[in-house]
């Protein structure tokens, strides 16, 4: 994981903590806590799941209701139900805005500029990548010298060039401000408010919230590294983090998991395997200097998925040594994986010593002298090619 | 020549009397690289194998006159010592640290280029020109002194391709890590005009990976002035999008923007080799038959 993304009552939760309105609301877990919670707010209500998908409205989970009865009656309906492939566990009862134009206002740091980057459109409520298709001259995008930040004259050109009433000028400004102030201070590499919605008086509220936080920063963010245990993952991978491993999931219908010591050579050999008509089904960055009780974990954490059933592990051996990673497969392997089929690439630091492990282990364990060799041995070993 | 770094290049180690510094730059020193000074905060005064520590970059700067800068720091120090480094007037401001915050570096990166230093990595090896210096971490024994001139995003791929090259007698004249982060102090594109005016360097490797739009930039640039031949590999072809595969920025995003398939057609049409994998791209230079 690179970034953290944030629900969207979390999002709303910072926004306004920087000063930029959000609609009332609370956050419930359980139809319970509705009457309860709820009862300050003046219906009729919005009620919105709280998942990391996109696309919740068209999948049901955005619904209104007049009352406090029709909230929970809504809540007992989708509570726990899986929804985009998350399960819901939690819904914001919102009061119902009164909304009259929607405009969209996102920060972002552009990795071509490397430099924020404001994104504004009169067009709210939809991707600005659809904007940007169909209706590109509703968009003004500023590319923000960190150096000088964001000063009053970024307002005023939004209004300019989107040709909108001067009378917004003010609460815009302090809206782009109060957002660039917490896109900084949370280390965000997204902060995007769609809908930003104009009410009848004109003034100004963010409907919904998008926050993505670069995780090289969390340790500044006790606040979001609290957070970041709640959210939905797969199993393996919070399993892997405990061991400061990264694993991630690939195809599912994959029966090869690739582990190496680094991001570069996982994704190059993931790329051999698949061209040769083979399926990845997860990768494993050991990261440099994993001992063999390390390795062995790692191994155990790739064959607790059901559908692997080969392991290419390749390694260049800086810091790690190729002993102890052979050490590591043996130990995992002969503590009950022995149906399972190994196929080990180990150049560098130790290698000799290497091998004499790999000789001695008491299963299905493969040497190999270099990438191509794996790849070949996986393709010729499988069964089903 | 190779480019960078030489023997001639005097180098400050900030962090010297660290773990990781002190490790390293007894390395570094083994392998001929000129260290003259190190700097550690409030370790001013004192030596490490015999050589000053400062307590601050500039102080080390005006008694030595240093040509480059490493900073052996955590990642949430290292955009002050990069600050402290440029501020000082180092040229070349090397930085390894993996798991800088991205907005450190964007700021890094923006004021370089008002104090006009070079700042190479984080998450990076470092660099090496091999058989005259290195500055960085890097396994040197595999390196050899040669003809084919690298930049590389994963230390993986280019430690592999390295091995296979000096396996098969071909040597290298530098060797950058460009590192693996979002948003890297330089980029190939801050190499190629340097590897095509080096006389040492027949042919550029450039190692890139999904994520972000260096490789199209290095394209356009090969187009219009690269002579010497480019061999690529673009790693993470059947990365998932949206999921980072564990560089932070090796990433596609959900509209496709950094595919390997955009990078790959860019660099192809600017005349580049495209490598299926690090073997590959020994092929690629062996067939090419100028080194």
């Amino acid at each position: 994981m690179c970034k953290m993304k944030l629900l969207e009552y979390m999002g709303k939760e910072l926004l306004s903590n920087f000063g930029i309105t959000v609609q009332k609301g609370v956050v419930i877990s359980s139809v319970e806590e509705v009457s309860q919670r709820a009862r300050d707010l003046k219906p009729p209500f919005v009620l919105k799941v709280q998942i990391l998908a996109g696309g919740r409205g068209k999948a049901g989970g955005i619904r209104f209701a007049d009352d406090i009865k029709g909230a929970e009656k809504i809540c007992s309906e989708l509570l726990g139900k899986e929804m985009r492939g998350c399960i819901v566990k939690k819904i914001l009862i919102a009061q119902k805005a009164e909304v009259k134009t929607e405009w969209y206002l996102s920060i972002i740091l552009d990795r071509q500029s490397k430099c924020p980057t404001v994104i504004f459109s009169s067009l709210g409520g939809i991707d600005i990548e659809q904007t940007a298709k169909t209706d590109p001259g509703r968009i003004a995008k500023i590319t923000i010298n960190p150096l000088i930040g964001i000063k009053d004259y970024v307002a005023r050109y939004i209004i300019e060039s989107c040709g909108l009433d001067r009378k917004h000028l003010d609460e815009l400004n302090q809206i782009v401000c109060n957002l660039y102030r917490l896109f900084n201070e949370y280390d965000c590499t997204l902060a995007e408010i769609n809908p930003l919605a104009v009410a009848g008086d004109g003034s100004l509220m963010a409907i919904d919230c998008k926050a993505d936080i670069d995780d090289s920063s969390l340790f500044k963010h006790p606040d979001i590294l609290e957070f970041r245990n709640t959210i939905d993952e797969n199993p393996l991978t919070i399993e892997a983090r405990k061991f400061n491993f990264l694993y991630i999931p690939l195809d599912t219908e994959g029966d090869i998991a690739v582990a190496s010591n680094g991001s570069g050579m996982l994704m190059s050999c993931i790329d051999l395997i698949t061209k040769n008509g083979m399926k990845a089904c997860a990768a494993l960055d050991l990261g440099g200097g994993a001992t063999s009780e390390r390795i062995a974990e790692a191994v155990k954490i790739i064959f607790k998925n059901k559908t692997t059933d080969y392991l290419f592990i390749s390694i260049f051996g800086g810091i790690t040594r190729c002993d102890e990673v052979a050490m590591g497969v043996k130990l995992a392997i002969e503590a009950g994986l022995n149906d399972k089929t190994v196929i080990l690439r180990l150049e560098g630091t130790n290698k000799a010593e290497a091998l004499k492990i790999t000789q001695s282990i008491n299963g299905n364990v493969i040497d190999v002298k270099s990438i191509s060799e794996g790849v070949k041995t996986l393709k010729s070993g499988r069964k089903n090619i | 020549m190779s480019i960078l770094i030489d023997e001639k290049t005097k180098l400050i180690i900030q962090g010297i009397t660290g773990r990781e510094g002190t490790f390293h730059g007894q390395r570094m020193l083994e392998y001929g690289t000129k260290v003259v000074a190190g700097v550690t905060p409030g370790k001013g005064g004192s030596e490490v194998f015999g050589i000053p520590v400062y307590d601050t970059v500039r102080e080390a700067y005006l008694k030595t006159k240093a040509d480059a800068s490493i900073l052996f720091v955590p990642p949430k120090f290292t955009a002050i010592g990069a600050y402290e480094a440029m501020d000082a007037g180092i040229p070349l401001v090397i930085t390894i640290a993996e798991h800088v915050p991205v907005h450190d570096m964007m700021s890094v990166y923006n004021i370089s280029k008002s104090t006009g230093s070079r700042v190479i990595g984080p998450n990076s090896f470092g660099v090496i020109s091999p058989g005259k210096s290195k500055a960085g971490f890097m396994h040197d024994k595999i390196f050899t002194q040669g003809s084919v001139g690298i930049m590389s995003r994963s230390a993986t791929n280019c430690y592999e391709t390295v091995f296979l090259l000096t396996n098969n007698g071909i040597g290298q004249s530098t060797v950058i890590g460009i590192g693996g982060d979002m948003i890297p102090g330089s980029a190939f594109i801050d190499y190629l005009g340097m590897f095509e005016a080096d006389e040492q360097t027949k042919v550029i490797v450039l190692i890139g990976e999904i994520g972000g739009s260096d490789e199209e930039a290095a394209a356009a640039f090969i187009r219009e002035n690269v002579k010497k031949p480019v061999v690529a590999l673009i790693a993470g072809k059947n990365a998932p999008r949206g999921t980072s595969m564990g560089h932070a920025g090796a990433i596609v995003s959900a509209d496709g923007t950094g595919s390997a398939q955009n990078k790959e057609e860019k660099l192809l049409a600017a005349g580049v080799h495209i490598a299926e994998g690090t073997e590959h791209i020994v092929q690629i230079i062996k067939d090419l038959k100028c080194v």
